[in-house]
């Protein structure tokens, strides 16, 4: 999975380049709030062992062996923030001091398999093992299933970006100029791969060690949290006064309402979605043109299909077309409908958490 | 310090010791493994604060609060330091010239100065043909010299010493031990922790002897080395079958420099 | 596979990164023509002209520079051979595989035919093809001979004063020292595990104890890390990171820099 120079062009290299920087801006705030003056030797030597842990061959079912990349364990241990740290650490030590691996395509590397890899592991993880026991069963299958999960992603990536090259960089005969395999071989090409091998030494690895940290060391597995209060003196750097700022109720509302200023957008977009047909539009001239264009230039079929004029009648929506009939604005008629879808989202889930609340007996967490 | 406990993880490490050190002291903690010592030469440093009790310097009490400030905190980092048992540890730079100049540079000391300051130290300790030499490829010896080289080089007023010639081959250990004598005499406190009863004598002028994180016993080495019964208890010599002139026998005994006379 | 032949592979690994850095360390002390300029011009020169190779469109241009990467290897006092075995023929191995198939399923004028299979090779497949497998071969030169004709410790320098932040830096730096201790201690547990086995290993039993050795790697490295962090607080850390930097331009690194912009813009120029 890592990507030698040469395999991606110099604006694809720049764009991972970007996207990295700004991954790794994040997660240096981000653990240096964690963890204080404690961040450097831990991070450092986190990444030593990532190091490491990358030259074993893991012994898998049939016989091989693969290569684990260890971001599963770093996720878990580290969080997703020191996990980027480590990992890209360890990639940078591998392509700058042994020559392994592309110092152009390094960006790329490290928002594959750092970032990628890191936050897909994280949150599979923690939405598997929830709030299960720290020396539960469930814990190891999390980690086995994050740990696969997370590799698996990494290698799609990675895959579109090989795959998107010769489509954007060709020259005038149509000469690939860097990876010259098109998207629909280089995503199988990868992922057969990475699905058998790759993905199994990850989830081999991941819930070996959660196994054995469940028997040795426990406290490890409970986060970078519990890192930072192992003994000895910490030096209250400035920003420790801060509690980290994490995706807080209040500013994914704001997210959302933002979202819902630019629904008017949707007026842009001409035409009817295909296969999103009314009845009537398979009557209209001028619309069964655009089906038969949109449609690899088949002619439709001269009347309507019966299955579609029979459901057609079973329900009236409330905002056909979000355009009430009250409003007359399309744009204000967009968001007035979403601002009701998310009103009714809302209300919806209201009413089910207190239907789950009502039965006593279901995990409730804690 | 005074009537100190220190807890670690629910494991009380020291309970309730008090030692009084003076300028110029040269003291040996004397234990075995576990008993104590690293820790307690970890509270002495200020990297440990006990959960009981009060730790003093020179009239200033070490507490978490006042090591945050930054110019307590210089100036205590400056005047005591201490030699960690394993090298690896202390030995975190790329270089060993970085090594020995991490601290100057952390005091801000000008690069004149550092370099100078650097290169005097690794003359001293004769290992300047090391400088660029990265830490993995030095020896125990080696890697323990640097270590030295890198709290000297600050010319500390209080050196704590943790396990300093274990692992070390006879030449190390007595050049480590030539240092330390060395200091008899000047206004530099020395403190020890070691289990090897040979050096006592030689690094030493006055010995506690710890056990299970209490002390158990205080005084000259000469008091301390003879009383077998005590270093029984803390574990420090052994009582394994050896021969003298042909006789199969057993008593309490240690591997050191001077063969044991005893009557049979 | 025999129940030995991974953790035999596992130890070789560990072997030939630390040979690696040894063999580095050597030809870093060497008076070659890269190791007289200035840490910092080698590393930007190299970087720039692996840029020019990513640049370049023209396989000719290509060739070019890596002509000119042989030519500084040699001048450096970098093996040939070496670099033949270490870069060469690994990337003709591994790339060069990758890149056959390209011969074939790229679409274009054919330019032969293999009758029995029925598979034509397109002139553009071959373009593809060795467009792909010399920038690579290139890139892969230049960074192994910057690599080998420049201390860690200088690179590193040269990477903070080329405005790394230093809080990286530092944490590559602890990070590279600690991985040849972390390859010892794995390296150890390896090899008396390879002692202690009595007949074959089922492969579940050989999982778990790759994954158990894992796992006491990572805590001993945790606890290597708190130790770590009261020796650097002893020594008076407290959160800010200070170097030494101590480089100074002399009139052939200003030579040299010149030399290698104006190597890479040429050959993007003429490959454009």
């Amino acid at each position: 999975m890592h990507i030698p120079d040469g395999y991606l062009s110099p604006s694809t290299c720049a764009t991972f380049y970007l996207f990295a920087a700004t991954g790794w801006y994040a997660a240096l705030k981000r653990v240096k709030q964690l963890l204080a003056t404690r961040a450097i030797p831990l991070i450092s030597v986190f990444a030593a062992f990532c190091f490491v842990v990358m030259m074993f061959n893991v012994p898998l079912p049939g016989g091989t062996t693969g290569h684990a990349v260890g971001v599963g364990i770093a996720a878990i241990v580290l969080g997703p923030w020191g996990s980027i740290l480590a990992i890209s650490i360890a990639l940078a030590i591998q392509a700058l001091f042994f020559g392994d691996g592309g110092i152009t395509t390094l960006g790329a590397n490290c928002f594959n398999m750092a970032i990628v890899g890191s936050f897909t592991a994280y949150a599979v993880y923690r939405m598997i093992a929830a709030n299960s026991k720290l020396s539960s069963r469930q814990r190891v299958v999390a980690a086995a299933i994050a740990g696969y999960v997370a590799i698996n992603a990494s290698a799609l990536v990675t895959a579109v970006e090989l795959g998107i090259q010769p489509m954007l960089f060709h020259d005038a005969s149509g000469t690939p100029l860097y990876a010259p395999y098109p998207l629909h071989v280089a995503i199988p090409a990868m992922m057969i791969g990475h699905l058998t091998f790759a993905g199994l030494a990850e989830a081999v690895i991941s819930a070996g060690m959660v196994s054995y940290l469940q028997r040795a060391e426990l406290s490890l597995l409970r986060g970078v949290s519990g890192l930072a209060q192992a003994p000895g003196a910490m030096i209250a750097s400035a920003s420790a006064e801060d509690s980290p700022r994490r995706l807080s109720p209040g500013r994914l509302w704001w997210a959302v309402a933002c979202l819902m200023l630019f629904t008017p957008l949707g007026i842009l977009a001409a035409g009817t979605a295909w296969g999103e047909w009314s009845s009537a539009d398979w009557m209209n001239p001028h619309t069964r043109e655009q089906i038969g264009t949109a449609s690899g230039n088949h002619a439709p079929p001269s009347s309507v299909p019966a299955g579609i004029e029979k459901l057609s009648t079973v329900w009236t929506a409330p905002f056909p077309g979000y355009a009430p009939r009250f409003v007359k604005s399309p744009g204000f008629g967009y968001l007035l409908s979403a601002m009701f879808g998310v009103g009714f989202i809302v209300l919806a889930s209201l009413l089910a958490r207190l239907a789950a609340r009502k039965w006593p007996g279901r995990n409730s967490g804690s | 310090m005074q009537n100190i406990s220190f807890s670690y993880e629910a494991i009380p490490a020291i309970r309730g010791l008090t030692l009084h050190i003076e300028e110029g002291d040269r003291i040996a903690l004397l234990g075995a493994n576990g008993s104590g010592k690293s820790t307690l030469l970890r509270i002495l440093d200020a990297l440990y604060f006990p959960s009981a009790g009060t730790v003093t310097f020179k009239g200033d009490a070490l507490t978490e609060k006042q090591l945050q400030h930054d110019e307590f905190s210089l100036n205590f980092r400056r005047r005591v330091a201490l030699v960690f048992q394993n090298p690896d540890v202390q030995l975190f730079n790329p270089t060993v010239f970085d090594e020995v100049a991490y601290g100057p540079l952390q005091l801000q000391w000008s690069k004149e100065d550092v370099i100078r300051r650097v290169q005097e130290t690794l003359q001293v300790m004769s290992i300047s043909h090391l400088r660029d030499r990265s830490p993995y490829r030095l020896s125990v010896g080696e890697k323990k010299r640097v270590a030295l080289a890198s709290v000297l080089v600050l010319d500390p007023e209080v050196l704590l010493l943790d396990e300093p010639t274990a692992t070390l081959d006879p030449k190390s250990q007595s050049q480590v031990v030539d240092l330390i004598q060395q200091w008899k005499g000047t206004a530099k406190t020395v403190i020890t922790a070691t289990h090897q009863l040979e050096i006592v004598e030689d690094i030493a002028d006055r010995v506690f002897v710890l056990e299970a994180g209490a002390v158990i016993a205080e005084g000259s080495p000469s008091e301390i080395l003879s009383n077998t019964g005590l270093l029984l208890r803390a574990n420090l010599i052994h009582a394994h079958r050896h021969s003298h002139d042909g006789v199969m026998h057993s008593h309490p005994h240690f591997h050191g420099h001077s063969p044991h006379d005893h009557e049979h | 596979m025999s129940r030995h032949s991974f953790l035999e592979a596992t130890l070789q690994g560990f072997t030939r990164a630390v040979s690696k850095a040894l063999q580095s360390e050597h030809a870093a002390a060497q008076p070659g023509l890269l190791q007289q300029l200035d840490p910092r011009v080698r590393v930007l020169g190299i970087f720039g002209l692996v840029v020019s190779v990513i640049l370049c469109r023209r396989i000719e241009a290509i060739a070019a520079i890596l002509l000119v990467a042989i030519a500084i290897a040699a001048t450096s006092r970098v093996s040939l051979a070496s670099l033949a075995k270490r870069v060469w023929l690994v990337v003709l191995g591994f790339s060069g595989v990758i890149a056959l198939p390209a011969l074939f399923i790229t679409p274009g004028e054919a330019l032969a035919t293999l009758p029995a299979l029925h598979l034509s090779i397109s002139v553009q497949g071959v373009r593809a093809a060795v467009l792909l497998v010399l920038r690579v071969e290139t890139a892969a030169t230049l960074t192994t001979v910057l690599v080998l004709a420049t201390a860690w410790t200088h690179i590193l320098k040269a990477l903070r004063s080329l405005h790394l932040p230093a809080e990286i830096v530092i944490m590559l730096a602890m990070t590279h020292r600690y991985v040849f201790l972390l390859i010892e201690t794995a390296n150890q547990m390896f090899e008396s595990r390879k002692s202690r086995t009595v007949g074959t290993l089922s492969g579940a039993e050989r999982r778990k104890m790759t994954a158990r050795t894992a796992g006491v790697l990572l805590s001993k490295s945790i606890e290597l890390s708190q130790e770590v962090y009261l020796a650097m607080l002893s020594r008076g850390f407290r959160g800010e990171v200070r170097l030494l930097a101590d480089f100074r331009l002399k009139a052939r690194d200003y030579a040299g820099l010149t030399a290698f912009l104006f190597t890479g813009g040429l050959a993007v120029w003429m490959g454009r």
